[in-house]
């Protein structure tokens, strides 16, 4: 299996840069999940990957081969799309071997590859059912074994899971995942949804505005965003702005209010203007003992697991947190109580040129 | 504020029951959401509310007055579509005081409001924009201040976050129930995910097939549901099979597969019945005896690690790691797992199967 390399690539449509310099490297039978928000460039990458678009500059390397110049059907990157596009009018054993027939494979090569399809993906019972009497995944099952009998070796997955409901989405995630890696197929998966990659991906790439702006492993992209935008887009983050005031393995931060902060370790200098974010679900709520600061219970909302809560922190700003359901009734509306958070769960950032509230935008 | 009744609503499109005689009542000033999978007839349900279809069977009262008859124009509510239908020729404020203008407000008036609802949804400063201006997540809450600004004291929101991104709609949908909640106003909202309906209402409805299975605050369908179903349905959980063995006040025997045991606090069932035990991972966790399993996936969650493990019993088995203890994990690990009994629900064991009774399509 082929590794993906991406480099510099950049495309224009007027003023919008949907690839802007943008440099990738998936690995060798990896799952790699290609995160950002509507708009940041994710389907114009798989495009780029799969030949159906190109680049105005930058090259794309399959296998460390240039395949910049080739058309889609010479690379062996298969699209799947949103919609999964099947032939409505062809039953599924005609939708998946329809890259075979194309190729003039013989019939008896064409019946083994449909029966090891078939059991792939589960439908060994449904090979004569036409696409509208298949479930939602049941079509996306047909597809991507679409795209496997065609013989790619790199899956490009554009959002997947969207068109399925919440629930079906998330018990699908494993499933999907298991089968590629059961292939050992490189796979580039788009989405905009940060717990479905978290779940699914050996490495997250984020991207915004064409370019990629950190690459890492599920917890490495959760515990170390490398900014304000992506610690509040991979799990929501609550952010504070101050001075900082000592470095060294951890920081400390001094507020407007003169409220000193602590955070991990920071490549800033002391005195800068520095942004602190910390997630909502490391942000912690204690009834004893000192925080770095008070706040009041504005709203509980009960959400399964967790119970989110919205507080006021006075001069600090409204605060999140999520905390574990069984401390429902236990924190209440109106309760006045302490705000705190390990250090090493708070990062440090610069602040951003653009301004917070520009950096944090998720659309 | 008005309530809205239904009583036995029935819609038949030929041979295909779409809602079978569901008979609900929405009080007055509640945030009420109705929760199923695709083709479960919600949106039908919301649409017979809205006046838009016409119910087979059945009768729709809101605020005390039978509906039959009456156009959606005419029924004094707010409707907001999944698929954002501002008009694209009208900025931001022409948008919202439409609701007002066909109600021949005075100009001065029409502003006012407008005004009052953009404030709410906090887009004031886009008010002479246009909806091609705006990203999807203002567009809909610019929807939502237009349904508002009719006047109209009952909102009916069809999938209103479904087409923004996942993390939009988290901010959305806190601020959709602030919103609503500081108007009083009554509201059926009607979704497929479930994490939004237990962060908006203040009772589910879950539908399955045409019908309602159960309703309850978002606490008690995550805690103790009534159905198997909505176990499931409303969050993930380990379904495990088994035979009570022993029934005691809070602390009864289940046998499972492999002849391990846990316990549960409650269970209703007679002793040697087949059951299923309703477990969440959260509340499942390795100990020195127990169901003896194998690791075979970790996964980090950011605030948790998420393992799963295969049991000896051939049950498949979730539970939660808080990510503070650090991954202590690895495939192939051998573990032993309880439950804690209080968070156990016990279920008969479905005739259909547990597969069929649980089927998300």
């Amino acid at each position: 299996m082929p590794d993906v390399s991406l480099r510099g690539l950049s495309k224009h449509y007027g003023s919008i840069k949907a690839a802007d310099n943008l440099s990738l490297d998936v690995r060798d039978g990896e799952y790699l999940c290609l995160l950002g928000p509507t708009g940041a460039g994710k389907t114009t990458a798989l495009r780029l990957v799969s030949g159906l678009i190109r680049p105005d500059s930058g090259k794309v390397f399959l296998n460390g081969r240039d395949v910049t110049r080739l058309e889609p059907e010479e690379r062996k990157a298969v699209l799947l799309s949103q919609t999964y596009s099947l032939f409505p009018q062809l039953t599924v054993a005609e939708n998946i071997l329809f890259g075979p027939d194309i190729k003039g494979a013989s019939e008896e090569a064409k019946e083994r590859l449909l029966a090891d399809m078939l059991d792939l993906v589960r439908l060994t019972k449904r090979p004569d059912a036409l696409p509208r009497e298949l479930s939602g995944g049941m079509q996306q099952r047909t597809a991507l074994a679409r795209a496997l009998a065609s013989g790619a070796d790199v899956l490009l997955l554009d959002e997947p899971l969207r068109a399925l409901d919440a629930r079906l989405r998330i018990s699908l995630r494993h499933e999907l995942r298991s089968l590629a890696k059961s292939l050992n197929i490189t796979t580039i998966h788009v989405t905009h949804d940060q717990d479905e990659a978290l779940v699914m991906a050996d490495r997250i790439a984020v991207i915004r505005n064409g370019s990629v702006l950190q690459v890492g492993t599920p917890g490495e992209v959760f515990d170390e965003p490398i900014s304000p935008f992506v610690a509040n887009f991979v799990g929501q983050s609550n952010f504070v702005v101050g001075r900082l005031v000592k470095k060294g393995a951890f920081s400390e931060v001094r507020c407007e209010n003169d409220m000193v902060i602590q955070a991990r370790g920071c490549d800033c200098h002391e005195g800068q203007e520095v942004v602190v974010g910390v997630k909502v679900g490391n942000t912690e709520i204690i009834r004893e003992g000192e925080g770095f600061f008070a706040g009041r219970i504005e709203r509980v909302l009960f959400e399964g697991r967790n119970i989110y809560l919205d507080l006021d922190a006075g001069p600090m700003g409204p605060f999140s947190a999520k905390v574990p359901s069984w401390r429902l009734g236990k924190l209440n509306v109106g309760d006045t109580v302490q705000i705190r958070w390990s250090a090493d769960k708070a990062n440090v950032f610069p602040m951003p040129d653009i301004g917070l509230k520009e950096e944090l935008r998720v659309e | 504020m008005p309530e809205v009744k239904l009583t036995n609503v029935s819609m038949r499109f030929g041979d295909v029951t779409a809602v079978d005689e569901v008979s609900l009542t929405i009080a007055d000033g509640e945030y009420v959401t109705i929760l199923g999978p695709s083709g479960c007839g919600k949106t039908t349900l919301i649409r017979i509310i809205a006046g838009i279809l016409e119910p087979t069977e059945g009768r729709v009262c809101i605020d005390g007055k039978d509906m039959k008859g009456v156009e959606i124009e005419d029924r004094d509510l707010g409707y907001v579509f999944q698929n954002i239908a501002l008009f694209p020729h009208l900025d931001t404020e022409d948008n919202v005081s439409f609701g007002p203008r066909v109600k021949d407000k005075a100009k001065e008036e029409q502003q006012k409001i407008a005004r009052k609802y953009l404030e709410l949804v906090k887009l004031l400063d886009k008010m002479e924009m246009f909806p091609s201006e705006l990203c999807g997540g203002e567009q809909q809450k610019v929807s939502l201040a237009r349904a508002l600004a009719t006047g109209a004291k009952l909102l009916l929101l069809d999938e209103p976050l479904s087409a923004l991104d996942a993390r939009v709609r988290v901010d959305l949908r806190y601020e959709l129930r602030r919103i609503v909640k500081s108007l009083g106003l009554t509201t059926v909202h009607v979704t497929h995910d479930q994490e939004e309906a237990m962060s908006v209402s203040d009772r589910i409805v879950v539908m399955r097939a045409g019908g309602v299975v159960e309703s309850g605050s978002p606490e008690q369908l995550y805690t103790r549901p009534k159905d198997i179903f909505t176990a499931n349905f409303v969050g993930e959980t380990n379904l495990l099979e088994g035979w009570v063995r022993e029934r005691k006040e809070g602390k009864s025997v289940i046998e499972l597969r492999d002849g391990s045991s846990i316990e549960v606090a409650i269970c209703d069932r007679e002793v040697g019945e087949g059951i299923v035990v309703s477990v969440r991972p959260e509340f499942v966790f390795p100990f020195t005896e127990g169901l003896h399993s194998h690791v075979h996936d970790i996964v980090y969650m950011g605030t948790y690690w998420r393992v799963r493990a295969q049991s000896v019993s051939e049950d498949e088995v979730e539970f939660d790691v808080p990510a503070h203890e650090g991954n202590l994990y690895q495939n192939g690990q051998e573990v032993y797992l309880m439950v804690n009994r209080k968070a156990a629900v016990v279920y008969p064991r479905p005739r259909e199967g547990i597969a069929e009774a649980t089927k998300l399509e």
